[in-house]
């Protein structure tokens, strides 16, 4: 049969072959388009050409019963394969996919037993076909055997120098026959793919007569394409193949997602450029179209700060000409308008331009589907894992209380918290705060019809409540810049048992914790990670990693001390206080080698011994090393006279008391050198500083209860008879007991 | 007359620019003595249509010299940025050799250098008999290449005082030098440039004012990204210093400097060579002419304490004087890298023991 069959062979996601395909289908004027993708999808494709439908979108198909078995097939505003399908539906011309069926691209994925992930196709290979990347993106290939890093450029100035269209598809095919002869014959399902591609050709061929049908496949097929063996060869490939029960829908998709940097994406290597050269057209390439993508680069400059001058794009523009020139292209591409921008526009720094590469290259397009799209497999899941909960949604509040250590409680719970990470609030911690570290939490559960909505938004992180709410989680760990809030969302994957995302997190946490140099916030750090380890045990998580991060911040944040600790005023110091303290408690639970202890432990033996440091943390340290046994009770004695020493401003010594004996008053009692130093320092203080230091006193010994006191004030007054240094006047204790309650008013109320 | 210590660029590879010319028949712009296309073969090696081999003068990235050369045909200046070390002013000698056959008009920039110094000067007795005239006029490197339609060569923009930097904007963007003393002006001929180098972190430098940085493009020539490459060009260097210097080149050179290169290039880069631990950078700019000074600066300790054999503790005095510039700031740096890096690292032991006495 002489069938009047077209062939164009595309670049997935090539603008350049989306034009080409575009003014090639208006010269054929073809009675049916056929098109790459999964032919059991074809009834969608009046809604993917729908006005509401906005790119970037993808065609998702799904296992019924198992939507974590899901392909996606995403399509960009300028993916040629999408381009055709909008024609078809303007011109009113049939459209079909015509590629292997997902229901067996599914069903032989699980023969094969491949782990829990959607994959994305990106129309022609997806991500489980490495043995030739070369297929992937033959144009792509050409082009860095070309010397191109951009299969763009290469494909305008190279294929489009082609006079005429048919030219132009033919130097491609011709290219891709020669491309597939070096590469020796595909594996099985490429061999079943284009069987079934040319089953659904012939087909094609009988329903249109003899009027023309057009293909648009991925360039490296069209060879295969064009010569057909007989049809049986064909079906015999195919016989037998196993079938799953799907369900397609479309998924809104956005243009961070194209790329291939997330390493989910559908291998656009640029999508802002591409778009870019979509929008310019037959101009692209031209000084029109350069100065408009040098522009975009200069306002993404401006907008970060940077002083951009109208005379430097012009420069800009004159350097790309002149660039591609030199290397010998018709016209500057790529390549060619990012050293100018970086040698005109960013002053040769290179670092301005990776800081403004990612806003100008990906952009954050997001598409929308249209309202009545087929149900999306995450709400499939969500009533799936809720029958599997045995949790109905009621819009009627009600409480739940969980045991974490029962499966099903834990399974609940998981639900719970991951649709959280999503957004969807159905449940909500009742004193969230209180409960963690213990096995129980309490739920407050109410459904509302709008959280469906948001979770279908969420379509875009995965079609399964985990790989979505892993997915969220690690977009929202890579915008946020604060330590803490970073350690939370750590925090908030642990308990949704979300382990990628988790490592994904600590990663991130520890690459911030290595630009901070600040103590505090170092310091800050270390409690919360020191709880997300000990949570994450209740909840059966590994916390390898995290015990690696705390080392690392332990150690940072003990370097960082000594500095920290000088030159700061009394809120600074009563700040950081707090934070060492809170912070040796973290690193106590932490577990931590002896060699990692004894860095901390030399930190604060510094702090304690440092003249220059605030006295309020000297004291603190010291107390924590005396405690810790880091110092022996003549080292502390020593240490605590002289920084209690006369020589000293009586407020530098009343600060380093508190920091030593707030909290650990009671030592007083038991310990005769502590005692012998403070009072020292207490008898040397004229009326007027020790009236100063009276609410310091009371505050160091509020805590002791009366008995202590009793036995404080005994030991003080060397009852025990060990001390000679003061003996009490003749006939003093009939005068002391006099004294004694008023004493004790001025321990107790501050005052006489 | 014996021969210079050390030709220029134009002479030293006479035999190359020649063959180049030769077989050049790419058009060139007025003036231009080679092709864009040659004077990039000529830069980064190659072979010319009659099979003369052509040496790399530039070893890196070949987009680099492209943007270089690629903005000196579009009459636009050109600025070589980079931290000392980066061979700007080797690639800045061997372009306007290549261009105009020319490497000698040079002006070195000083902090003490003044505007006569770029614009033109005067002869004082000439000037005082005769007044003004042109035959007074005492032409600069600038000045000569403007009238023979050559490049013009500024060394270390950045060390002039930002007000006789801000002399050139006129030649710039006029392409015309202005002589108020004579009532004239000298306008370049075609083939005149200027090819700036300069160094942004070193101190002592003047910042570039906003109105002279818009005139030139900018390349910025960045520290080797190839670690063997480094080592190479160091363990290189440090064997003709140490035979200038009259010391035995030490035995174990190569690993010593294997082992220092990988401190600096860790520490420089901001994180593990197995790129799975972030670290803090020091504020110096650890170059790889640094790398060379620290080595050369073990030589002699090598030579006459440690039995010909560089050692940690020869080096690690001068290492800790590269990388600790700042003292509080750097050592902190370095010392997160001692205890988070080094201390976990066998072959750097003695590094780690070294240093951390040291600090």
């Amino acid at each position: 049969m002489a069938a009047d069959l077209h062939i164009f062979g595309v670049r997935h996601h090539g603008p350049g072959s989306a034009r080409r395909v575009l003014s090639a289908l208006e010269a054929l004027r073809p009675a049916l388009v056929l098109i790459e993708g999964p032919s059991d999808a074809s009834d969608l494709l009046p809604l993917l050409a729908r006005p509401d439908a906005r790119p970037p979108l993808a065609l998702l198909v799904y296992a019924e019963g198992a939507p974590q078995r899901a392909s996606f097939y995403p399509f960009a505003e300028y993916s040629p394969e999408y381009q055709a399908a909008l024609w078809a539906a303007r011109e009113g011309v049939e459209a079909r996919f015509m590629d292997l069926p997902a229901a067996i691209h599914l069903a032989m994925e699980d023969a094969e037993g491949d782990e829990d992930a959607a994959d994305i196709i990106e129309g022609d290979n997806d991500e489980r076909t490495p043995e030739n990347p070369v297929a992937r993106d033959p144009i792509g290939a050409l082009a860095r055997a070309a010397g191109y890093e951009d299969g763009e450029s290469w494909w305008r100035d190279v294929i489009e120098e082609a006079p005429g269209t048919g030219e132009a598809f033919a130097a491609v095919t011709g290219a891709m026959a020669a491309l597939r002869a070096e590469a020796g014959p595909d594996n099985l399902r490429e061999q079943r793919r284009e069987a079934q591609m040319r089953l659904e050709i012939g087909k094609a061929l009988k329903d249109a007569g003899d009027r023309p049908v057009a293909v648009v496949c991925g360039a490296w097929h069209a060879p295969a394409l064009t010569d057909r063996p007989p049809a049986q060869q064909d079906r015999a490939l195919l016989k037998g193949l196993p079938k799953a029960k799907t369900r397609a829908t479309l998924a809104p998709w956005t243009a961070p997602r194209l790329t291939r940097e997330t390493g989910y994406g559908a291998g656009v290597p640029a999508p802002g450029w591409c778009a870019h050269v979509w929008r310019s057209g037959e101009a692209h390439g031209s000084d029109h179209a350069n100065a408009v993508w040098l522009g975009r680069i200069s306002a993404a400059l401006r907008e970060a700060g940077h002083l951009v001058s109208t005379a430097s794009v012009i420069e800009a523009v004159r350097l790309g000409v002149s660039l591609a020139a030199l290397r010998g292209r018709p016209a500057p591409g790529f390549e060619e308008l990012r050293e100018a921008a970086i040698a005109c526009l960013c002053f040769g720094n290179e670092i301005l331009w990776r800081e403004v590469e990612r806003s100008v290259l990906i952009g954050a397009e997001v598409g929308a589907i249209p309202a009545d799209a087929p149900l999306a497999p995450l709400l499939v899941d969500l009533e799936r894992q809720q029958k599997k909960a045995r949790l109905k949604p009621e819009a009627r509040a009600r409480e739940l209380s969980l045991d974490l250590r029962s499966d099903s409680g834990l399974f609940r719970s998981t639900l719970l918290h991951r649709l959280q990470a999503l957004g969807v609030d159905w449940g909500r911690l009742i004193d969230a705060g209180k409960s963690r570290g213990t096995f129980r939490e309490r739920w407050r559960l109410e459904w509302r019809p709008e959280l469906a909505v948001s979770l279908v938004e969420h379509l875009v992180f995965g079609p399964t409540i985990d790989q979505a709410a892993g997915a969220r989680l690690v977009e929202q760990m890579r915008a946020t810049p604060g330590l803490a809030a970073l350690a939370g969302l750590v925090r908030d994957a642990l308990t949704a048992q979300l382990p990628a995302a988790a490592h994904e997190g600590v990663a991130a946490l520890e690459k911030l914790a290595a630009q901070t140099s600040d103590c505090l916030a170092l310091l800050q750090t270390l409690p919360p990670l020191a709880e997300i380890a000990r949570y994450g045990q209740a909840r059966a998580v590994e916390a390898e990693a995290l015990a690696g991060l705390t080392r690392r911040t332990a150690i940072q944040a003990a370097i960082t001390l000594p500095q920290a600790a000088r030159g700061l005023d009394a809120q600074a110091a009563d700040e950081m206080r707090k934070a060492v303290l809170d912070a040796h408690r973290a690193i106590a639970l932490a577990e931590l080698s002896e060699d990692e202890q004894s860095v901390w432990a030399e930190a604060l033996e510094t702090v304690a011994r440092d003249a220059a440091a605030a006295p309020l943390l000297s004291g603190a340290a010291a107390r924590l090393l005396y405690e810790a046994e880091g110092l022996t009770a003549a080292e502390i004695g020593d240490l605590l006279a002289r920084a209690l020493s006369p020589g000293r401003p009586v407020s530098d010594s009343a600060a380093y008391f508190e920091g030593f004996f707030s909290g650990a008053g009671a030592r007083l009692i038991h310990d005769a050198a502590l005692r012998a130093a403070a009072d020292t320092w207490l008898c040397g203080l004229d009326a007027e500083a020790f009236t100063a230091s009276l609410p310091l006193l009371r505050r160091v010994f509020s805590g002791l209860d009366a008995t202590e006191r009793r036995r404080l004030l005994d030991a003080a007054l060397s009852r025990g008879g060990r001390s000679a240094r003061h003996r009490l006047a003749p006939g003093a204790d009939a005068l002391w007991a006099a004294r004694l309650p008023e004493l004790q008013r001025i321990l107790i109320e501050g005052r006489p | 007359m014996s021969d210079p210590l050390r030709p220029p660029a134009e002479a030293a590879y006479r035999a190359e620019l020649e063959a180049l010319r030769r077989s050049d028949d790419a058009p060139k712009p007025e003036g231009w003595a080679l092709s864009p296309r040659a004077a990039l073969t000529y830069l980064m090696g190659g072979e010319t249509a009659d099979g003369t081999e052509i040496s790399a003068k530039y070893v890196g990235r070949r987009r680099l010299i492209e943007t270089a050369i690629a903005t000196l045909a579009t009459d636009r200046a050109l600025l070589l940025l980079g931290v000392p070390g980066t061979a700007k002013s080797w690639v800045s000698e061997h372009l306007a050799a290549a261009i105009s056959g020319d490497s000698t008009l040079v002006i070195q920039g000083t902090a003490g250098a003044d505007e006569a110094q770029i614009r033109y000067g005067w002869n004082y007795a000439q000037l005082l008999a005769h007044g003004p005239s042109a035959e007074a006029l005492v032409p600069t490197p600038l000045y000569r290449a403007m009238q023979g339609g050559k490049i013009c060569r500024i060394e270390e923009l950045t060390r002039m005082g930002s007000d006789v930097q801000d002399t050139l904007i006129t030649v710039l963007s006029e392409k015309m030098l202005p002589i108020p003393e004579l009532n004239d002006a000298l306008y370049a001929r075609r083939g005149f440039n200027l090819i700036a180098t300069a160094n942004d972190r070193d101190k002592g430098v003047n910042e570039l004012s906003a109105a002279l940085k818009r005139r030139f493009n900018v390349v910025s020539l960045p520290l080797p990204d190839d670690p063997e490459q480094e080592v190479m060009i160091v363990a290189k260097r440090v064997g003709e210093m140490a035979r200038s210097l009259d010391l035995p080149e030490p035995k174990n050179v190569t690993e010593e400097v294997a082992r220092v290169v990988a401190i600096f290039r860790e520490l420089r880069s901001g994180e593990t060579a197995d790129g799975r631990v972030t670290l803090k950078t020091p504020s110096g700019s650890l170059s790889t002419a640094e790398a060379i000074g620290v080595i050369v600066g073990g030589l002699s300790h090598a030579a006459f304490f440690n039995d010909g054999a560089l050692s940690s503790e020869g080096l690690s005095p001068t290492l800790l004087g590269a990388i600790v510039k700042d003292p509080v700031q750097d050592k902190a740096v370095l010392e997160e890298y001692l205890e988070l890096v080094l201390k976990k690292r066998r072959p750097f032991a003695d590094y780690y023991h070294a240093l951390t006495e040291l600090l």
